[in-house]
């Protein structure tokens, strides 16, 4: 007897055959851990070309992170007059310390590309199209998100490096008219770079963004299952090569019908 | 047998035989347009993906070590000094023209321009052959970010001065 089909398996999985396709939709309806998909989707999606698969390189590279950055964590304090010694310690004593450090800077600058070639793919899929078009909205602050992101982890090592990048870095801000200058202050905290931009830089940096960055995350994802499966009810809506145009919309008449989505 | 009896043979559901056809009957060809269930066909492929680029980025941190240069000194500043890649467009940007325009005024403009992307574009057709003027225009303006990227990147030695990235390199990561 299979696990599903005890009292206990179906109390975990609700539903115990797999033998039609319903029953596997219904298996998958009732999981937690696939409540983040739709059930069906369009052949077309399955394609490499239809998205590269960018948003799931993205996705995986910033599981990547959080798991080799809390890592870091535990040896790192945000401080000038430790943050250095500890990177050095990171590198020479820390059990991985040093793989785990060049792992998490590698899939920093990896994710910043593949974020921005997700974007040009959607772009060119016309995937920001009605009814997506608040999706790519989140999309951009997700972009802006990973920049915030790479950018207060640079400082993080307390190097040369990272001083006078977030040294040049913050200085654009000082051209802002208006606000610039005080906007400058409040995430420098001083006139220079120092003790008070690290700690920002680090609350930032582990705590404040990760938490809107997966927020917007979990509204993106949420937003691509339900327009995965909005084309499915309403024919018109899919992204297939010729939608859009006179007599061929991208889901063909009726196919609507067929949608299990829900 | 009635047909709303359907019975098994060997786990596949005998629906009926019809003499000069084969059992499983005509095979329907898949349409792109057709749905198919996320569990196996789509979640095969994304685990596929998700192990294969979890998998470059460990052979990545096997292979390369990350950048530690010497401790902060704000007395020292290095010449020349680099805002990390990802900026290094704004950086030669602002090597051109004005703080204001260069560090504000085009940033800004990117921005609230790709949020808005999709209410100015309301032209429905998806094939690039049909929608010219979107196309051209994202794309100079992709071809013309990632041209100022690498030459702030590799491109800019002392004093942003101009540099060959084959005589000397500058770029940090
Ligand atoms: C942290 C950054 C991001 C992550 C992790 C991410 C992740 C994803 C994933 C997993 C998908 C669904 C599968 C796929 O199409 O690959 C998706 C779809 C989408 N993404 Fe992103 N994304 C990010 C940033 C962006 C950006 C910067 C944009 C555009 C400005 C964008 C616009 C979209 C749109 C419009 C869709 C829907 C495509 C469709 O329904 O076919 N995303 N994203």
């Amino acid at each position: 007897m299979k696990l599903r089909e005890t009292n206990v398996g179906r109390s975990i999985f609700r539903s115990p055959d797999r033998k039609t396709e319903r029953d596997r939709a219904a298996g998958h309806w009732s999981s937690f851990l696939l409540h983040i998909y739709p059930v069906k989707v369009r052949r077309e999606e399955l394609h490499f070309r239809y998205s590269w698969y960018l948003g799931v390189a993205s996705t995986v590279l910033l599981a990547s992170l959080v798991v080799s950055g809390v890592y870091l964590m535990f040896f790192y304090v945000p401080s000038p007059t430790t943050a250095y010694g500890d990177m050095q310690t990171i590198q020479t004593e820390v059990a991985f310390g040093q793989f785990i450090r060049n792992v998490h800077r590698w899939s920093a600058h990896l994710m910043v590309i593949t974020v921005a070639a997700h974007m040009a793919r959607v772009f060119y899929r016309g995937a920001y199209k009605p009814p997506r078009e608040f999706n790519w909205v989140i999309g951009v602050f997700l972009l802006i998100l990973t920049l915030l992101l790479s950018f207060t982890g640079y400082l993080l090592p307390w190097d040369q490096l990272a001083y006078w990048a977030v040294t040049v870095g913050t200085s654009m801000a000082d051209f802002v008219p208006f606000i610039g200058g005080s906007a400058r202050e409040v995430l420098v905290g001083g006139d220079q770079v120092g003790a008070a931009t690290l700690i920002r830089f680090y609350v930032l940096h582990v705590a404040l963004l990760p938490l809107i960055m997966v927020a917007f995350l979990l509204v993106h994802l949420w937003r691509w299952r339900k327009d995965a499966m909005l084309d499915q009810e309403r024919p018109g809506m899919g992204l297939g090569p010729h939608a859009g145009e006179e007599g061929g919309v991208g889901a063909p008449p009726g196919s609507g019908k067929q949608g299990g989505g829900e | 047998m009635s047909d709303t009896d359907p019975r098994e043979v060997e786990g596949k559901r005998l629906l009926g035989i019809v003499p000069g056809q084969p059992a499983t009957g005509e095979r329907k060809v898949p349409e792109e347009q057709d749905l198919v269930t996320v569990w196996p066909h789509l979640l095969v492929r994304h685990a596929v993906v998700g192990v294969a680029v979890l998998l470059f980025v460990l052979i990545l941190g096997i292979l390369f070590d990350a950048p530690l240069r010497e401790v902060a000194n704000p007395f020292e500043t290095p010449n020349p000094e680099k805002a990390p890649w990802y900026f290094a467009a704004l950086q030669e940007l602002l090597s051109h023209f004005h703080p204001l325009v260069a560090g504000v005024l085009v940033p800004g403009a990117v921005i609230v321009g790709m949020i808005a992307l999709p209410y100015i574009d309301r032209n429905p057709a998806a094939r690039p052959a049909l929608r010219k003027v979107a196309v051209v225009v994202f794309t100079s303006f992709l071809v013309v970010w990632i041209l100022l990227t690498l030459i702030g990147f590799a491109f800019r030695g002392e004093n942003w001065g101009w540099v060959w990235p084959w005589d000397e390199w500058h770029g940090e990561l």
